[in-house]
Formats: C-alpha cells, sequence, structure tokens
C-alpha cells in the first residue's frame, strides 16, 4: 500500500475535503437550484393551466356575448315593430277620435243651425202673426169677417214666410 | 489547397507551423539522438506516490493535496458565482449549473424512479464536479514541473528511511528522521545496520540519475534544453565509504552529500553537456513539483470511491431498512443455498466496486500526466497540444463516468430484493458489471 501512495493520514485528508466540498455544495449549490427549478417548473405549469382557463373563459364569454347580441338584437326588432305597431294604432286613434269630434261639431252645427232657424222661423212667425193681427185690426176695422178673412190672413203669413226666409 | 497557399497569410502560417514542427522533432528526443535535442527536458521522476511539500510533524502535506484543495476552491467561486443572485431568469452563469442540475435531475430521476431519484443527487452531483474539477486542474501548465528541489541530502534521508523500515528498523528510521540525515550520521555511524543499509543504497539507487539545476534559489522547474545530457549519476557525485567507523570517511562522505561536487577523476559521459563546474555550482537533485493533480493520487481517488460506496449504502439502508437492504447480501443458507452463496458475493462485491472506483479514475489521470510527459519529451512545443485536448476530454468523461456509476450502484440498492427469483437476481448483478466496462 505504502509503495501506491496510500496511507491513512493522506486518506482522512482527503476524505474530510470531500465531505467539507460536500457539505458547501449541498447548502450553497444543491439547495437553491434544485429549490429555483422546482419554483420555476411549478410556475410554468400553473402559468400554462391559467392560460389555459383564460383560453377556455374567452371564449365561452365570446360565445355570451355573440348570444346576447343576437337576443339584443331580435329584441331591438320586437321593440321597432311594437313601436311601429303602436304608432300606428296611435294615429288610427287620433284619425278616429278627431273625425269622431269633427262628426260631434258638424252634428252639434246642424242641431244649432236648425235650432237657429226653428227660432227665426218662430220669431218670424210671430212677428208675421202680429203683422196679420195687425193687418186683421186694420181689416176689421174695416171688416170683420173672420172667415173671409182668415184666407187672407195665411196668404200673409205664407207670405211673409218666405219672404223671411229670403 | 494550392489557392489556399496562395495568400501570404495563410502561406505564412503554414510556414511558421512545419518550421516549429520541425524544431519540434529535432529539439525533441528524437533530434537528441543526432546530437540535436535543444529543447528536450529531463524526464522527471515519475512516481505511484505524491511526493510532500512540507512536513508538519509526522503529517505530510502532499502536493496532491494542495491541488483537490484548489479544485474546491475553484468549484466554491463557481458555486458562488453561480448563485450569489439566484433568479428565475437565469444569468451566465447560474444557467451553467442549472443546465448541468438538469442533465443530473433527469438522469437521477430515470434511474431512481421519479422524484424518489432525487435523493441520489447531492452526492453524485458532488462527485462529478469533484473529479472533473481535480482533474482538470492536473492538465494546467505548470502542475507537474514547477517544484521544490529535493537536494542530495533529502534523497538519501528518504531513502535511507525506507531502506529501514522496510528492514523492520522502525528505532533507526524515527531517529533518522527526527534528527536529520547529517546529526544521524554523526551519532549512528558505529552501527553496522546503518552501513547495511548504506552498501544495500548504493547498489539500488547508485544509478539513480539526478539533474543538474541552474541558479541558487530552492524552488526549481524544468528548463527546456536541459535534457538527459544534463543529469548525473549518484556514483558520480557521493562515494560509497567503505567503513563508516572510520572517523575521516564519514566526514567525506557527509560533506560530499551536503556539498554535491564530481568526484575526483570522473569525466562527464561523451553526450553530456554538464562540466564539474556546473555540478559545483548548481543544485543537484529531484524536482518534486508544487502541485500534482489530485485524481492522480490513490488516496484522493480511494476518498471518492469510498465516499461513494459509503453513501450507496446509506440509501439501501434508508431506502429497504436494516432488514431489507442487509437481506439482499446475507441469506439463510438453509432456505436458499445458492442464494446465499450469491448474497455473499454480492457483499464481496461492494467491496471490489471500491476498488475499481478508485484505480479506474487513477489509471486514468495518471495515465494521462505520463503521456503528457512522454509527449513533451518527444515532441516539445507542439507534441502535448493534441494530448491537452484529450486530457480535457478523458477528465470529463471520467467524471462522468464515476458519478453515473455511483447514480447506478445507487438505483441498483435501493430495489428491493425479489426472493426467490434467481433471473431477476442475476440481471441485478450484471448491470454493474455491465456499466464498469467503460
Amino acid at each position: 500500500m505504502g509503495d501506491l501512495g496510500i496511507n491513512l493520514p493522506g486518506l482522512i485528508t482527503q476524505l474530510v475535503s470531500f465531505t467539507v466540498l460536500f457539505l458547501i455544495l449541498y447548502r450553497f449549490l444543491y439547495g437553491p437550484i434544485t429549490r429555483m427549478l422546482d419554483q420555476r417548473a411549478d410556475r410554468i405549469k400553473s402559468s400554462l393551466e391559467a392560460a389555459d382557463r383564460a383560453r377556455v373563459e374567452a371564449a365561452s364569454s365570446a360565445e355570451a356575448v355573440e348570444k346576447e347580441m343576437a337576443n339584443a338584437r331580435v329584441e331591438g326588432q320586437k321593440l321597432i315593430t311594437e313601436a311601429q305597431e303602436a304608432a300606428r294604432r296611435a294615429g288610427e286613434q287620433i284619425q278616429e277620435r278627431s273625425r269622431q269630434q269633427a262628426e260631434e261639431m258638424i252634428a252639434r252645427a246642424e242641431v244649432e243651425i236648425a235650432q237657429q232657424r226653428d227660432s227665426a222661423i218662430e220669431e218670424l212667425r210671430r212677428e208675421f202673426a202680429g203683422l196679420a193681427v195687425l193687418a186683421a185690426e186694420r181689416v176689421v176695422e174695416r171688416e170683420l169677417d173672420a172667415a173671409g178673412h182668415q184666407e187672407l190672413i195665411d196668404s200673409v203669413l205664407e207670405e211673409g214666410l218666405s219672404s223671411s226666409r229670403n | 489547397m494550392g489557392k489556399l497557399l496562395s495568400n501570404p497569410k495563410v502561406l505564412f502560417a503554414a510556414v511558421i507551423a512545419v518550421a516549429i514542427l520541425f524544431t519540434s522533432v529535432l529539439g525533441g528526443a528524437l533530434g537528441a539522438s543526432f546530437g540535436l535535442g535543444f529543447l528536450g527536458g529531463p524526464i522527471p521522476l515519475i512516481q505511484l506516490p505524491a511526493e510532500y511539500i512540507v512536513e508538519i510533524g509526522s503529517y505530510q502535506l502532499m502536493n496532491t493535496f494542495v491541488m483537490f484543495w484548489l479544485a474546491i476552491l475553484v468549484i466554491v467561486i463557481l458555486v458562488f458565482l453561480g448563485t450569489r443572485n439566484i433568479r428565475e431568469v437565469p444569468g451566465r452563469w447560474q444557467g451553467i449549473f442549472e443546465a448541468f442540475f438538469e442533465f443530473f435531475i433527469d438522469l437521477a430521476e430515470k434511474a431512481g424512479g421519479g422524484r424518489k431519484g432525487r435523493m441520489f443527487l447531492p452526492v453524485v452531483t458532488t462527485i462529478f464536479l469533484g473529479v472533473l474539477f481535480s482533474n482538470w486542474l492536473g492538465t494546467v501548465p505548470g502542475v507537474g514541473n514547477i517544484g521544490r528541489i529535493e537536494t542530495v541530502e533529502e534523497f538519501f534521508e528518504l531513502k535511507l528511511k525506507k531502506e529501514f523500515q522496510a528492514e523492520g528498523d522502525s528505532k533507526l528510521a524515527k531517529e533518522l528522521k527526527k534528527k536529520g540525515f547529517v546529526e544521524f550520521f554523526e551519532t549512528y555511524s558505529e552501527d553496522s545496520h546503518v552501513a547495511e543499509a548504506l552498501s544495500v543504497f548504493f547498489s539500488e539507487h547508485g544509478e539513480d540519475k539526478l539533474i543538474i539545476f541552474s541558479g541558487q534559489s530552492g524552488v526549481g522547474f524544468i528548463t527546456p534544453g536541459r535534457g538527459e545530457q544534463w543529469k548525473v549519476r549518484l556514483n558520480q557525485i557521493v562515494e560509497q565509504p567503505s567503513d563508516l567507523t572510520d572517523h575521516d570517511q564519514l566526514e567525506t562522505f557527509i560533506q560530499q552529500v551536503e556539498e554535491p561536487r564530481v568526484l575526483a577523476g570522473v569525466v562527464p559521459d561523451e553526450e553530456q553537456e554538464w562540466t564539474a563546474q556546473d555540478v559545483e555550482d548548481g543544485r543537484v537533485g529531484l524536482l518534486v513539483p508544487f502541485f500534482r493533480g489530485a485524481s492522480t493520487d490513490l488516496n484522493t481517488t480511494l476518498a471518492i470511491a469510498i465516499f461513494a460506496m459509503v453513501s450507496v449504502q446509506v440509501w439501501g439502508f434508508s431506502t429497504l431498512g436494516f432488514r431489507g437492504y442487509a437481506g439482499k447480501f446475507i441469506i439463510n443458507p438453509i432456505k436458499d443455498p445458492i442464494g446465499s452463496i450469491l448474497g455473499v458475493l454480492e457483499m464481496f462485491l461492494e467491496f471490489v466496486k471500491v476498488v475499481s472506483f478508485t484505480f479506474r479514475l487513477f489509471g486514468n489521470m495518471f495515465a494521462g500526466e505520463v503521456l503528457l510527459i512522454a509527449m513533451g519529451f518527444l515532441l516539445p512545443l507542439i507534441g502535448i497540444i493534441p494530448f491537452l485536448g484529450l486530457e480535457l476530454f478523458v477528465g470529463v468523461i471520467q467524471a462522468i463516468i464515476f458519478s453515473v456509476l455511483t447514480l447506478m450502484f445507487g438505483a441498483l440498492a435501493v430495489i428491493a430484493h425479489d426472493h426467490g427469483d434467481h433471473d431477476e437476481e442475476g440481471h441485478e448483478a450484471h448491470a454493474p458489471e455491465g456499466a464498469e466496462a467503460h
């Protein structure tokens, strides 16, 4: 052994040196590096997962947006048609009401006109009656022949009426 | 090709390259046989055990320990750069560590069956980094050829001490170490053991060649141009005393060892370039490198292998429980005689794994170092360049083999033993062997 250079002090020296190297590397190299590598692997894994999740979420939300849009479009269409319908109905109603009003006004006007005419006729008649009476008085003054003269009165009245009417 | 060469820059570079090639061939070992070899360095002493730099008490501080600590320092600096500001979005250094860790996390999770495999990670990655950097630092230029010069005196002291120890004279060895060479000889010169050991020493090491260094300071490096022809044999500078009890002879001997000079009457061999003056002025000795790749020392590789296999046992016991894991090796021979023998073999195999780990790494890295030295010797300047690249590659491969094998052994250790299913057992036992074939 001695000729090969193996001796106990040398062996112990090298064993101690190597053990020291081992401890140094264990403490300062192995620990930090593996911890860091594991951390990074974890982080890559989790960020890949997050990316996957985000992709799925984005896809589903795009779908939701699409659906929402379609809904909105349908809704809008419906609203428009409803509004158009309502407008049309409102227009019709207004038309109807105004026609009715117009008719009412016409009717009232006609009634009024008729009333006024009647009252005018009545008044005229009264006036003519007065006139006739007046005329009759005058006639009577001269000759009171009621029967003979009624004809005359009526003709006067007729005349008065037609003249007032004209 | 012709078109390329018509470009003056390329042509110039090609000429330079060819010139360097010729210079290195002629300056190296090949040219030395024709009397050239002006660039060759002497081959440094190649030995299996690491060399010590200083001796503190009886503890020898080896150059490989220093390199291992340097490797640890480099790793710690890199770790600091990589993790001082740890973020989810990584910087450059952090990215390197992350890629590295992801490779091993992936491997560990595949081998260990999901997240459970994480428990192998700290040990496996530490082994990888430790082995990789101790391999790589060994290829840095200057490692292995700058060092302390072991003087003739120290050379004697070391070799004699070994001689005494081999003879069982531990008292003499201790005394020699305590007193130092000169004082030891002044006191123990009468002892017949010493004279005997010395004569054995001379017969064994008398022809050993020592390098003549230039300059006077204690730090040396192998300069190019000082090849084999700048070496001197020990016998040429130190004469074996015939009688150590004779005071005069002893004094002359010690003087020779303390201040090397060429013995009177010795003439340098024909192809040698040194003169007597060079030996007297310069320093004569061997180069003891300050740095040597940590994985070229069996202590280092054995330590890492023991750490790895102890970890494997810990994983086994902690996953399967004491009975579960021990049951893999200790099987009732009455119930299952073949299984019990296999269990013993498998237990033995655990120790063999330590040995195979140790010698695989050591063998590869030591051979790599020798290869680099040899190429530097054969083709100075350029010979080393492709092999440096190769050595860097081998360094990574060995680190991967060491760490991945640890991982595989760990993965096998945590698999529950299947009683009565021999086919499965055979498969388990084979897997590590197949992997070890690398």
